[in-house]
């Protein structure tokens, strides 16, 4: 790789907004895997392609707002008809969130195979949002992505009180007054947002490990919900930035990939050597307690003693 | 004790009844308790206790009747309200501390977006000495025990500074000193003027620490003071059909004829 230096002007730029988006996304996606909505997230990706390709239907622009407003209305229209299956039929979760994730998820690959298929002026292109493809951004395009993101942390940071009780103890929020239901949907709401706008880095079908891998691996490190946050946003930057130099470095490497793919290089340093929470720590103590068993020194935390 | 307190029953369920889908599991439930009070709700497993409580705070819907606390819909009086929910509800891998958790019981009282400070701390650690938590107040939540955890809730629900408290099933899977702590935290409460509602589970404790109870079995079979409801013909209307408590009863009956 020959580093930064010898990236051009505009490949900066949309690295500056891209590494924008994998913080947001990770913050915003830490929430969304304490509420245990991980799944939430690919319903809506997987939904968002179908609203690409309408929205370049419906006005015959290709400009990034349009799309992704297309792509935003659609993942709505997506969790819309989840919330509606679990509400008025006896569907399980996962098996509502499959259900919308295949069909939404065929309905936009239908919908841009007869795109290619009739030749549509100005509709090629459009499959970069399968996989996510940077290099085509603008700067003005890099601007509103970082934007949106920096919006998104703002809001999480704001509400971090209500989000987190919340997450951890709906009925006692519920109870003392708070409005769990409308923070439930403001919670799912953002996360569409945030896979929305992590679609042109990541694409329709990766851009969900976006805002569920990093959080994961960043709750490996930490006990607190704040250096949560702030390392799955750390987490998401650096593999965002890593994918788009890769891909910028290697011709036509899709930025998806890559960037999930760095995501789960630091999941996996996370998962075997996080100090307290990782495999080989976890290995260690147990090991550790067997032996002091054996040999019979093992005796009662004092804290537990007082009231076990 | 507030003046409007005093004149109305802290608590006032009006032909209450509750159906999950078609289901109906509490049946036009009228109960009325004035404070101070240490009052526990009992019946068998499925009686619908649990229920009865969340119904009252609002968290399940009323299939019909109304609930009144001080003499006011549920929303007029939250402020004054705390509320312990059953153990298992949460999730204790969650990252928090035990300080994180306590002071949650300030957070409606600061409102949308307002942090906690030194005050709401300073509610928090006192809550957390009265349980006897206060050196672990930096640890996460998922490395205490089950009573360490029960005591977490009750702390939280001591930094609501309320007037009438709901516990919903405090003690189950919690070891006996802590059962004692909770239950003597639970007993200061009732001394400074507030009303406390458990369900609870237990025959054997309800009639050591209870000076009301109401016995239900989807239905209210009974409520009053302690020493005239838990009586052998009561008891028998309430379990009717549960053999696997009849040991427990028996025991109940003996020790409630010998306290009478």
């Amino acid at each position: 790789m020959n580093g930064l230096v010898g990236l051009p002007y505009n490949t900066l730029v949309v690295a500056a907004a891209v590494a924008a988006v994998g913080f947001a996304a990770g913050v915003v996606g830490s929430f969304g895997v304490l509420r245990r909505r991980a799944l939430v997230g690919d319903a809506a990706s997987h939904a968002t392609l179908a609203g690409v390709v309408s929205a370049f239907l419906l006005t015959g622009r290709r400009d990034l707002p349009t799309l992704l407003a297309g792509a935003f209305v659609a993942a709505l229209v997506g969790l819309g008809v989840l919330v509606a299956i679990r509400r008025f039929t006896r569907t399980r979760d996962d098996a509502a969130t499959a259900i919308v994730l295949g069909v939404s998820f065929g309905l936009g690959i239908a919908l841009l195979s007869g795109l290619s298929a009739r030749g549509v002026a100005g509709a090629g292109g459009l499959e970069q949002f399968l996989v996510g493809h940077t290099a085509a951004l603008t700067a003005g395009d890099a601007a509103t992505l970082a934007g949106v993101s920096l919006a998104a942390v703002l809001v999480v940071w704001l509400a971090l009180k209500e989000a987190t009780l919340v997450a951890f103890d709906p009925a006692f929020a519920a109870a003392s007054g708070w409005p769990v239901t409308l923070l439930d949907y403001a919670l799912v709401a953002l996360v569409a947002v945030m896979v929305v706008v992590g679609l042109p880095a990541a694409g329709a079908v990766l851009v969900t490990a976006l805002v569920v891998i990093p959080p994961v691996a960043a709750r490996q490190w930490t006990e607190r919900v704040g250096p949560m946050l702030l390392l799955a946003g750390v987490i998401g930057l650096v593999a965002a930035v890593g994918g788009v130099v890769a891909s910028a470095a290697v011709p036509r490497l899709p930025t998806g990939p890559t960037i999930v793919l760095a995501a789960a290089a630091l999941f996996a340093v996370s998962f075997f050597f996080a100090p307290q929470r990782g495999w080989i720590a976890r290995r260690r103590m147990i090991r550790d307690v067997a032996r002091r068993i054996a040999a019979g020194t093992l005796q009662p935390d004092e804290d537990d003693a007082d009231g076990g | 004790m507030s003046a409007d307190g005093a004149s109305a029953p802290a608590l006032e369920l009006h032909d209450v009844t509750v159906a999950y889908g078609r289901r109906p599991v509490l049946w036009n439930v009228d109960l009325a308790v004035t404070a101070p009070g240490l009052f526990g709700i009992i019946g068998p497993n499925g009686a619908g206790k649990s229920t009865l409580l969340k119904a009252t705070l609002g968290l399940v819907p009323l299939a019909g009747g109304r609930v009144r606390l001080f003499g006011k819909p549920l929303a007029a009086v939250r402020d004054r309200i705390g509320y312990v929910p059953q153990r298992e509800t949460v999730d204790w891998d969650f990252p928090v501390s035990v300080m994180d958790v306590v002071l949650m019981g300030t957070y409606a009282r600061l409102g949308w977006f307002r942090r906690p400070g030194a005050a709401e701390r300073e509610a928090a650690r006192a809550a957390l000495e009265r349980v006897g938590l206060a050196d672990l107040a930096g640890r996460q939540i998922g490395r205490l025990s089950g009573g360490q955890q029960q005591r977490v809730f009750l702390a939280r629900a001591l930094a609501q500074a309320a007037d009438l408290y709901f516990l919903d099933e405090p003690m189950a899977g919690v070891d006996v000193r802590s059962q004692e702590r909770i239950f003597r935290v639970l007993d200061d409460l009732r001394r400074e003027g507030r009303l406390v509602i458990v369900v609870h589970h237990d025959l054997r404790t309800a009639a050591d620490w209870f000076d009301g109870v109401a016995l239900v079995d989807m239905r209210l079979v009974a409520a009053g003071p302690t020493a005239s409801v838990l009586t052998p013909e009561n008891l028998r209307r309430t379990y009717a059909g549960h053999l696997d408590v009849l040991d427990e009863l028996g025991r109940a009956v003996e020790r409630g004829g010998r306290t009478s």
